[in-house]
């Protein structure tokens, strides 16, 4: 798609796959942290993680063997918190814990079957060896996320306002709820060879929360956030390949750096005193 | 009270109960409300009120009976009857750097009526307008919720139930973090709006606060009615006092 502008085929396979995903889960990340569903995108992130090491060991493909775990965990997150009748926080605290088991238990029998490589990519991703299907399935996937924000975009802003109240307004609010967890499970699984299990939680969780820095309306927030996220992880992908470093970890320890800087440069924390 | 064919709210043998509630929390109540009728719902903590509201809007399981508001089922057809309910909820606890501001959080009240796929039109923002006009947000409008004083996002949740142009109107302690004078300003509003033929439904335990007009009291205790009778606003304090401790 980029090859005009970067003529290195492996260079722009890494920079188009980081634009993809950094573009998707920042604008996922905005729902995520004001909807305050952060358990959820953990342990669904952790689930696509838990199904993605499943398939590569038994030789499946990763992906969708990666969409189908979360996608099962987001729908066995509801019901599973009402019949234990626990709080969901800890009902996700123990399906995190069993994904994040599931996940290490096949990486580390696949390490010992010569899949070494494989177990390592789904750990901590890897740019450079992707096919050009994963990166087109991302760029869809990232348009569906950008077409369901703008088609539904009151519905989302009211119940990212308050749940209830959006209800009450007669807004279908169930039906928008499973759409977003629908599209975060998609995102997750798509991400995993890219940016790896371990690291994706940085991309859903890290723009929002540098972009609510400077920002006080969701509007801007749902600009600001992507934004952010493509030049930290295009720069990322351009330094690590560079440079010869790791891609998802440098950009992650970038993204936190901004994380940071971002709360110590933030308007929201001046106190403001009138002289009278 | 009797049943008919003006009856706005109507609650035949209710029955309602929380998800993972052992027993219902509303039991066997019946209830039928005309148009225009304001009432006054009182009674112990852990009486039930809220829940009552809550089960006209269709918020909570009814197990048994029916909850019919302006013709419509409140559980098969639950979101059509919420476009024309307005319901202010009592415990709202709105984060100091909530990224909305009072107008965003005044139109959502729309977002219903609106419906899919629609952009706002000119006239919801008169209504908009209008409501935050009405409760004294004007110079506000543009601020963040959150960082406004309960009492002010008390009077945002008004007006976005107003600006919703509501056929039934429930507020729950609609005058609990509001001071005397918006006391008298909020319930002269909602007299009119009783006035204009909405029912007006309120739980509250400020009854100096109640407009001067007939009103209905409901008192409730264990979740079921045990008091239904017009009042005068000046003895309404009394009547809801005597039934809780005669219960």
């Amino acid at each position: 798609m980029l090859e005009f502008l970067i003529p290195n085929n492996v260079l722009c396979h890494a920079v188009e796959a980081m634009l993809f995903a950094s573009l998707g889960c920042a604008l996922l990340s905005v729902l995520i942290t004001q909807m305050n569903i952060s358990s959820i995108g953990f342990t669904m992130s952790h689930a696509a993680f838990a199904g993605g090491s499943v398939g590569a060991f038994f030789g499946f493909a990763i992906i969708p063997s990666a969409i189908f775990i979360s996608i099962l965990t987001a729908f066995l997150m509801g019901p599973l918190s009402d019949r234990t009748r626990m709080h969901t926080d800890t009902t996700l605290g123990v399906l995190f814990g069993t994904m994040m088991a599931v996940a290490i238990f096949f990486i580390a029998l696949m390490q010992g079957t010569g899949k070494g490589f494989e177990a390592s990519s789904l750990l901590y991703g890897n740019v450079i060896s992707l096919y050009r299907e994963e990166i087109y399935a991302l760029a869809l996937i990232t348009i569906l996320i950008i077409v369901f924000l703008i088609a539904f975009y009151k519905e989302i802003t009211a119940i990212v306002f308050h749940k209830r109240i959006a209800e009450i307004a007669g807004i279908k609010v169930r039906p928008i709820y499973y759409g977003i967890l629908f599209l975060i499970s998609i995102m997750v699984a798509i991400s995993i060879p890219i940016v790896g299990g371990l690291l994706l939680y940085v991309w859903l969780v890290t723009p929002a929360a540098i972009a609510y820095q400077f920002c006080n309306t969701i509007k801007r927030m749902f600009i600001m956030a992507p934004l952010i996220a493509i030049i930290i992880s295009v720069t990322g992908a351009v330094c690590g390949i560079m440079y010869s470093l790791p891609v998802g970890p440098l950009t992650a320890v970038v993204f936190s750096a901004f994380f940071v800087g971002s709360v110590a440069f933030s308007p929201k924390r001046k106190v403001i005193f009138h002289k009278h | 009270m009797t049943g008919g064919a003006k009856d706005v709210i109507l609650l035949n043998q209710v029955y309602t109960t929380y998800e993972g509630a052992d027993l219902p929390v509303i039991q066997d109540v019946s209830l039928h409300i005309k148009p225009g009728e304001f009432v006054v719902i009182g009674g112990p903590n852990g009486a039930g009120k809220t829940t009552l509201l809550e089960t006209i809007a269709g918020l909570l399981p009814v197990v048994n009976g029916s909850v019919t508001v302006c013709g419509h089922d409140v559980v098969s057809d639950g979101c059509t009857a919420r476009k024309k309910i307005g319901y202010v909820i009592q415990n709202f606890d709105f984060h100091p750097f909530t990224p909305f501001t009072v107008e965003e959080v005044v139109l959502m009240g729309r977002y219903g009526k609106i419906g899919w796929l629609k952009r706002h039109s000119g006239y919801d923002m008169e209504k908009v307008t209008s409501a935050i006009d009405n409760l004294g947000l004007t110079l506000i409008r543009h601020n963040q919720i959150g960082k406004l004083s309960g009492g002010q996002q008390q009077k945002v949740l008004i007006a976005q139930n107003l600006a919703k142009e509501p056929e039934v109107l429930l507020l729950d302690e609609p005058f609990s973090n509001l001071d005397m004078v918006t006391r008298e300003e909020v319930s002269n509003l909602l007299c009119e709006i009783a006035d204009g033929g909405i029912p007006v439904l309120i739980v509250s335990h400020a009854f100096d606060a109640l407009p001067n007009r007939t009103i209905r009291v409901l008192v409730m205790q264990n979740g079921k009615i045990i008091l239904n009778q017009q009042s005068d606003p000046s003895k309404v304090g009394n009547l809801v006092r005597t039934a809780s401790v005669a219960a």
